[in-house]
């Protein structure tokens, strides 16, 4: 907003602080690595330590596989023109087809999580996503893109979100990040996801902005702040959380909507993770169940609580 | 908008509890109900984040007022910390030093929240209501600018100067209220003002 070298005065800027930049593409090589040592670190202290270390263990995969992989396809430039002018996502999940690299993706990740110790049901559900045929695995992938994952197949449809999120965490990070629409608050500018949770960051010129994180892509992109990410809503917004706290993981709770969605203030505590730091704070989500707000993010690794 | 809702829908739709959650799903059913009899006896608390304007001075930062309670609820709130708005285009989250002191200034025990008068010959301030203060100012004001209002200058020229009254009017005003300011100071006369708007 700030440009010394224009012409035309802006009597709301005064100083030399940039506005803070709209989106911050996935880095997929740190973005997994990043994840499963927040998780492996939750996991020293949280009742909740076996699962985390499995997600951990899935995290790992999902970091491991990318060494091998070949580089994923962007859509052709015209369609990522033409979706950037009628304000849409570049990344057309509609429109994402089984090919051979995202075959790909999604047989190694399954190998790199079959050696992980894990329940039987896990085990079972892994079997059966890894055998699936192409029509089935077509399926998958599409209810995961849809958000609409079966309650009676829901470990396999999680299976095949972790290697969609290696895949799009991939293709995200190959866009032009000056030139995504803002498509709308709730909506990730890359492939159109709904948020896990958002962040109030520390970094250098954006401290103490916010930035939702994208469920799919882990692209994050800035809202303003006291504002409902799901309906936009600025009145009635209250933070709720656990008494006794840090004040460093609260519900963003919406008096519009009566939906809540988590937010981590990163200003306090660097090391908190938008997927990592949702799952390990479930007791906050448990305790909000009985309350009028349902949980209104989405992470496939904590469905239907 | 809201894709999640589908997706709830479904899972509502398919009568499932715990069995319906990931942890379910993968085999960790006894850590989601083990985790929810730990927290069962903890409270919830909630915070408010409230936007306004630093009331200093005209550049009009944009502060975050966080306060303990619930004020929707009928519950009392207290203002526990305030720090500038990083998403306001005039000062990204910064404040100068006063401004970063607000949370002093809100809860100063000098701070004055009512009209107060010293009469004259008195060694301390009187709290008065707002009808006699007002009525105090308008009556001192009316005396002192009939003495001194300055009509034309010497060489017959209108003028209507009034030149033995200040006014000085706060910061955090919208443009409707700077300009109804403006416009009644002027009227009077009035040269020595300032409304804050200048910047």
């Amino acid at each position: 907003m700030t440009d010394p070298g224009s012409i035309a005065p802006n009597p709301a800027s005064i100083g030399r602080i940039p506005a803070p930049p709209f989106a911050r593409l996935p880095d997929p090589r740190r973005l997994f690595e990043a994840r499963r040592e927040r998780l492996e670190f939750l996991a020293q202290t949280s009742a909740l330590a076996p699962y985390l270390r499995f997600i951990a263990g899935i995290a790992a995969g999902q970091n491991a596989i990318q060494d091998e992989l070949p580089e994923p396809q962007l859509p052709p430039a015209d369609e990522i023109d033409r979706a950037r002018e009628f304000g849409m996502p570049p990344l057309d999940r509609n429109r994402i087809e089984l090919d051979d690299i995202l075959s790909e993706t999604l047989s190694r990740l399954f190998d790199a999580v079959r050696p992980l110790a894990k329940p039987d049901e896990a085990q079972a559900a892994l079997d059966r996503v890894s055998a699936a045929e192409p029509a089935q695995m077509r399926d998958f992938v599409r209810s995961v893109l849809a958000d609409e994952i079966p309650a009676d197949a829901l470990a396999e449809h999680v299976y095949v979100a972790a290697g969609l999120q290696v895949h799009f965490a991939r293709l995200a990070a190959k866009l032009d990040k000056d030139r995504l629409p803002r498509i709308g608050d709730g909506t990730c500018p890359c492939c159109g996801g709904p948020p896990t949770s958002s962040l109030v960051v520390g970094w250098m010129e954006a401290e103490g902005t916010r930035y939702c994180s994208c469920s799919l892509c882990g692209t994050l992109w800035n809202v303003v702040r006291v504002k409902c990410v799901l309906c936009s809503s600025g009145k009635g917004i209250g933070y709720k959380e656990i008494e006794g706290g840090p004040g460093t993981i609260k519900a963003e709770c919406c008096d519009n909507c009566r939906a809540y969605v988590k937010i981590f203030y990163q200003q306090k505590d660097m090391a908190l993770d938008p997927v990592a730091d949702d799952i390990a704070s479930l007791g906050l989500d448990l305790l909000l169940k009985d309350s009028e707000y349902r949980r209104g993010s989405f992470n496939p690794f904590l469905l239907g609580t | 908008m809201n894709m999640e809702l589908s997706r709830r829908g479904f899972l509502k739709a398919a009568g499932v509890g715990v069995a319906g959650s990931t942890l379910g799903a993968f085999g960790f059913p006894e850590l989601e109900a083990a985790e929810a009899a730990a927290i069962r006896p903890f409270k919830l608390t909630n915070t408010m984040e409230t936007r306004n304007t630093c009331p200093y001075c005209s550049v009009a930062c944009g502060i975050i007022m966080y306060s303990k309670g619930d004020l929707r609820k009928g519950e009392t709130a207290e203002i526990v910390h305030i720090e500038g708005d990083a998403d306001h285009p005039t000062n990204r989250g910064t404040l100068c030093p006063k401004g970063a002191a607000l949370k002093d200034f809100v809860k100063a025990e000098t701070r004055l929240k009512t009209p107060m008068m010293r009469k004259p010959g008195s060694d301390k301030f009187e709290r008065v209501s707002w009808e006699q203060a007002l009525d105090r100012i308008a009556r001192l004001m009316k005396d002192d600018r009939d003495a001194n209002f300055i009509a034309t200058n010497q060489a017959g020229v209108p003028v209507n100067r009034w030149t033995t009254v200040g006014f000085l009017a706060a910061s955090a005003t919208t443009n409707e209220t700077a300009y109804l300011t403006y416009k009644v100071v002027r009227s009077t006369g009035i040269v020595a003002f300032d409304n804050q708007a200048r910047v």
